[in-house]
């Protein structure tokens, strides 16, 4: 617990010797925003590590062999990650639950383990280096970029396209006969996610001093950790998978007394708020917001919390 | 007949067994067990503990870790899986409290060293052993080209018996209607009689059971046990055989599990080395995009 | 993540409180680093592939630390070594090193094992500017130019093991003189460093030695069933197979490519190099040659001191990576002296740590050593053979330039 004694105690002090951290945090952020989107929209997708993947191959290509300064890498970054978005949503919206989600997971590693791993020009095994990282920089910038990309989600989730993500979510057949474009929405969703996955990638690039096809860096171990921000924080809100980011990347730390055995907490906590409380810490809709029409509806007085 | 033939179908074999445990689940129950990985390496490790550190012969230690994955079985149900129907949970919780069980059973085997808290079921840690020569009798016979090893070649007919007796119990025993009626409807199962939650157990102790035999049969034959064999080697591929047989169908799972060990050896020799990783998930991205029910599945419906 | 936190705790600091300061270099101000301490951090693969071989670094800087810090410290001062486990994951190993860098804040750190870390590493430091020693990296651009392709020299990497560049083709060269092979195939483990690097650099030199390489087999290293790899190369029946692999790897290879049939010859690189490898691999990999940077029968005088206290201490003898990690720690020790550290001004002290490491000039077990301009090493190889029982036997001594 002395982890939090220096936050409090001594900031400045706490800021310089984990600005590391706070990065990582920054980033995860956006990732679980990422992930807010698409399950705000009723779609279990675990594309994101492989549009990070997109996001940071291209930053790091064009500031190698360009010499591009880095904003410019990662802004063309996120928008190929756009691109790519919209080429994969394409073929795989059409599948619902848990196939989109093994569907998405296939695009994950076939761009890992196919493409990334075969091609020279990514460095294929061995990833690429990347001279022009800059750890201790890239905070404010990676800060800023959290705010700001968390905002984008929140005004887009209580407007009208929140409104008909939320609409299919609950239930897609009654939508699309309320008239709501479902194919346009998803897709619209999908790649809004995508694009903030491909970003989060490339700021994340920025902050190593590599970039590599590593199954915790781009492949199902990190869609599973994604998943994971969005379901101890709750999906019902936009602020959910952001305090899930949090809890998660911080767990280490808080528990540090529970040593090695990490990742023995963090299954069993996972297990506890799915069954327990499967709204997730922050609330306000949670899992609901996966449900088939022909489910049974919960009891009326399921507790809801705010 | 080439080695590399050979090579495919042992591999196919494992890959097969593996699948259906996974598919017998999605069959009755509609859940993705995303345990099952972890139930695979639990096998093998439990099996290689209990001869190298308990000092048990081999075919007991096999007994025992067929038992020990099969009791994961009850207590995937019993944790995972039935508190979640109670509380009327979407499947997709499932998915989320199977990932968290699997990482707690990788989580423990990685954490037992020796003077830990559970170096009473591993001690290697995080690193990979592999059976030393002579605990198992394994002689290799050489066959014109091609070289034949024993724990290899037991695979395929152990597989391939042990699949065949799954679908004519499935097909034929009272209690494999009792399964299929609980995968058609559940509440109308449940209507007529049948013990719904006593089915689900058992389902997912086969599943489990077959599954932790694949590990074992994995360890054995290719040396190597980790804590994260199930997570390498086959979580996602099992993916890509079962979407590729048909999701909820056993010989869909079978037929997948030799069709995938095969396109990879032929994408490692055509297209080269590098391909091999990558090749399942185009064709499991693939056979999604084009025929979502795989093979042998039946058209989708709406189910989510 | 396995942490594993090492005090060597100064029954020292008394006895030189007590005796004053025991012999040492003059000229600096001595006295105050009596009652310092020293941080240093060690960052291993305790777990995972490198796990062969990280335990045997650290034994070997243990024990020079406590030989250090019972003899008299480092003019009074005693050292202080953390080590922290990567589990052989480079992401790991970055967050490793910043936590000992930036929150532990050690005055210098020594690792990574692998190669394949060290890409992530190294930069790290050397952009933090903290002191790294790499104690068994072997492969290409980690000195001087750790951040390849960028061709500036890192001021702060330095390492003490021989690099695969002269190694490998030593032991070519070494075979290649005694049994004139034609052919031979490459299996490589593409997504690692050290594989890569060691694979690359068969490949630039099996022509001078008139052998033609049929083909290079790339796989990944997570994968657990070769025997498709290992039957492309057999099937090619060439008359070495060149392993360049680490961790478990080079042993699956051999004993299938032994049950395969094959009878051919194995050359590898430094992931041959320890009793752990030899006896996995057994009675398949007996006569599979390597080149290795120590050699425990050398004639260089500190090397019977520090091979017979290794034994007294673990029990067993120490192999090339304890010797590297034991000759780490006196390398530092030996700047850390005559670096004239304030131990208040941690950037400072780091950068004058720095400027003492290029001059160091001791004796060690791997003989008589000083850094070559590029922070990189310059001593003989010793050719040795898996003997079938978990041990090596010389086959050459190749004396360095």
């Amino acid at each position: 617990m002395d982890f939090f004694f220096q936050l409090f105690s001594d900031p400045v002090g706490f800021w310089n010797s984990h600005t590391l951290l706070i990065a990582q945090i920054g980033i995860n952020g956006i990732l679980a925003t990422s992930m807010f989107v698409v399950l705000f929209s009723g779609q279990l997708s675990l594309a994101a590590p492989g549009f990070m993947a997109v996001g940071a191959y291209t930053s790091v290509l064009m500031g190698l062999y360009w010499h591009t300064p880095l904003a410019f890498g990662i802004a063309a970054g996120t928008v190929l990650a756009g691109v790519l978005g919209i080429l994969v949503g394409l073929p795989v919206l059409r599948l619902r639950g848990v196939f989109l989600a093994i569907a998405t997971i296939g695009f994950v590693e076939a761009l890992r383990l196919g493409v990334i791993l075969n091609l020279p020009i990514t460095g294929e095994g061995l990833g690429l280096k990347n001279p022009s990282a800059d750890p201790l920089g890239g905070i404010n910038l990676i800060l800023v970029s959290f705010v700001v990309v968390v905002f984008v989600a929140w005004r887009l989730s209580k407007g009208r396209l929140g409104h008909a993500w939320a609409a299919i979510r609950q239930d897609e057949i009654a939508a699309l006969s309320q008239g709501i474009h479902v194919a346009r929405y998803k897709m619209i969703a999908f790649v809004l996610s995508a694009v903030m996955a491909g970003f989060a990638g490339g700021l994340e690039a920025h902050l190593n001093f590599f970039v590599d096809p590593g199954d915790t860096q781009y492949g199902v171990t990190r869609a599973v950790q994604i998943l994971t921000f969005a379901v101890l924080g709750g999906s019902g809100f936009v602020l959910g998978p952001v305090v899930g980011a949090l809890f998660v990347t911080l767990l280490p730390w808080i528990f540090a007394a529970a040593g090695p055995y990490i990742n023995i907490v963090s299954g069993a906590f996972l297990i506890a708020i799915i069954v327990f409380r499967p709204q997730g810490i922050v609330g306000r809709g949670g899992l609901a917001v996966i449900r088939p029409s022909w489910w049974p509806r919960a009891r009326a007085s399921a507790p809801s919390t705010g | 007949m080439d080695q590399q033939l050979l090579n495919a179908i042992f591999i196919g074999s494992i890959y097969a067994l593996f699948a259906v445990g996974y598919t017998l689940v999605f069959g009755v129950l509609d859940i993705l067990n995303l345990a099952h990985s972890a139930v695979f390496m639990l096998g093998a490790a439990v099996t290689y503990s209990l001869v190298m550190n308990h000092g048990q012969s081999f075919w007991v230690a096999c007994i025992l870790g067929i038992a020990v994955s099969g009791f994961m079985g009850l207590v995937i149900e019993h944790v995972c899986l039935r508190p979640l129907r109670r509380r009327q949970a979407p499947p997709i919780a499932a998915l989320i409290s199977t990932i968290g069980l699997a990482l707690i059973i990788v989580a423990a085997i990685e954490q037992g060293q020796p003077g830990q808290f559970f170096a009473w079921l591993w001690v290697d840690g995080p690193n990979s052993v592999a059976f030393p020569s002579g605990t198992i009798p394994n002689p290799t016979w050489h066959v014109g080209d091609l070289t034949l090893e024993a724990s290899k070649v037991a695979i395929i007919p152990i597989s391939i018996v042990l699949m065949l007796v799954l679908g004519y119990g499935i097909r034929y025993t009272q209690v494999g209607r009792g399964l299929r009626a609980v995968a058609e409807n559940p509440r109308a199962a449940r209507l007529m009689g049948l013990d719904v939650d006593r089915m689900i157990s058992l389902t997912l102790v086969i599943s489990s059971a077959l599954g932790g035999l694949a590990g074992i049969l994995f360890g054995v034959a290719l040396g190597d046990i980790s804590p994260y064999i199930g997570r390498d080697n086959v979580e996602v591929r099992g993916l890509a055989v079962i979407v590729l047989g048909g999701m909820g169908s056993i010989p869909g799972a079978v037929v997948g599990g030799y069709l995938l060990g095969l396109i990879e050896v032929a994408a490692l020799v055509t297209l080269g080395s590098n391909a091999r990783g990558g090749v399942a998930f185009a064709a499991l991205f693939l056979m999604l995009i084009l025929r979502p029910q795989g093979l042998f599945g039946a058209q989708l419906r709406e189910r989510i | 993540m396995k942490r594993l936190r090492l005090v060597c705790v100064a029954v020292a600091t008394i006895v030189v409180a007590a005796c004053g300061s025991t012999g040492g270099s003059s000229g600096t101000s001595t006295n105050s680093y009596a009652g310092k301490v020293i941080k240093l951090g060690a960052i291993l693969s305790i777990t995972g592939a490198g796990s062969v071989y990280g335990p045997q670094s650290q034994n070997g800087m243990m024990l020079a630390v406590k030989q250090i810090n019972a003899s008299g410290g480092i003019n009074g001062a005693t050292i202080d070594l953390t080590v922290k486990d990567d589990a052989s994951d480079k992401a790991q190993s970055a967050q490793v090193a910043q936590t000992m860098i930036q929150a532990d804040q050690d005055l210098a750190l020594l690792g990574p094992t692998l190669s394949n870390s060290a890409v992530a590493v190294h930069p790290l430091a050397e952009s933090l500017k903290t002191p790294i020693l790499a104690v068994s990296t072997t492969g290409i651009n980690i000195v001087p130019d750790c951040n390849f392709p960028d061709t500036t020299p890192c001021k702060y990497v330095f390492r003490d093991s021989l690099g695969e560049q002269t190694a490998i083709p030593d032991n070519i060269q070494s075979y290649a003189n005694d049994a004139h092979p034609k052919t031979g195939v490459l299996l490589v483990a593409q997504d690692d460093k050290f594989s890569s690097d060691g694979g690359t650099i068969v490949q630039n030199t099996v022509g001078q030695y008139g052998i033609s390489l049929l083909k290079t087999i790339k796989f990944n290293k997570a994968e657990a069933d070769l025997s498709p790899y290992v039957t492309q190369a057999v099937q090619l029946k060439p008359d070495v197979i060149f392993i360049t692999s680490l961790g478990g790897i080079p042993a699956k290879i051999m004993t299938e490519a032994r049950k395969q049939g094959w009878q051919g010859q194995f050359l590898g690189g430094n992931g041959f190099n320890t009793a752990t490898v030899s006896a996995q691999a057994g009675a398949a990999g007996k006569g599979a040659r390597s080149a290795s940077a120590w050699y425990i029968g050398n004639t260089f005088p500190s090397n019977a001191g520090f091979v017979s206290a290794y034994k007294a201490e673990y029990s067993k003898d120490p192999d090339q990576f304890a010797a590297q990690g034991y000759t780490g720690i006196e390398i530092l020790a030996d700047a850390a002296k005559r670096a004239n550290l304030t131990f208040t001004d941690l950037a400072g002290d780091r950068d004058k740590l720095r400027a003492a490491m290029e001059t160091v000039n001791i004796q060690s077990p791997l003989g008589p050593f000083q850094f070559t301009s590029s922070h990189d090493v310059n001593q003989p190889v010793w050719v040795i053979a898996m003997d079938g029982n978990g041990g090596f036997t010389l086959v050459h001594e190749i004396k360095g330039s």
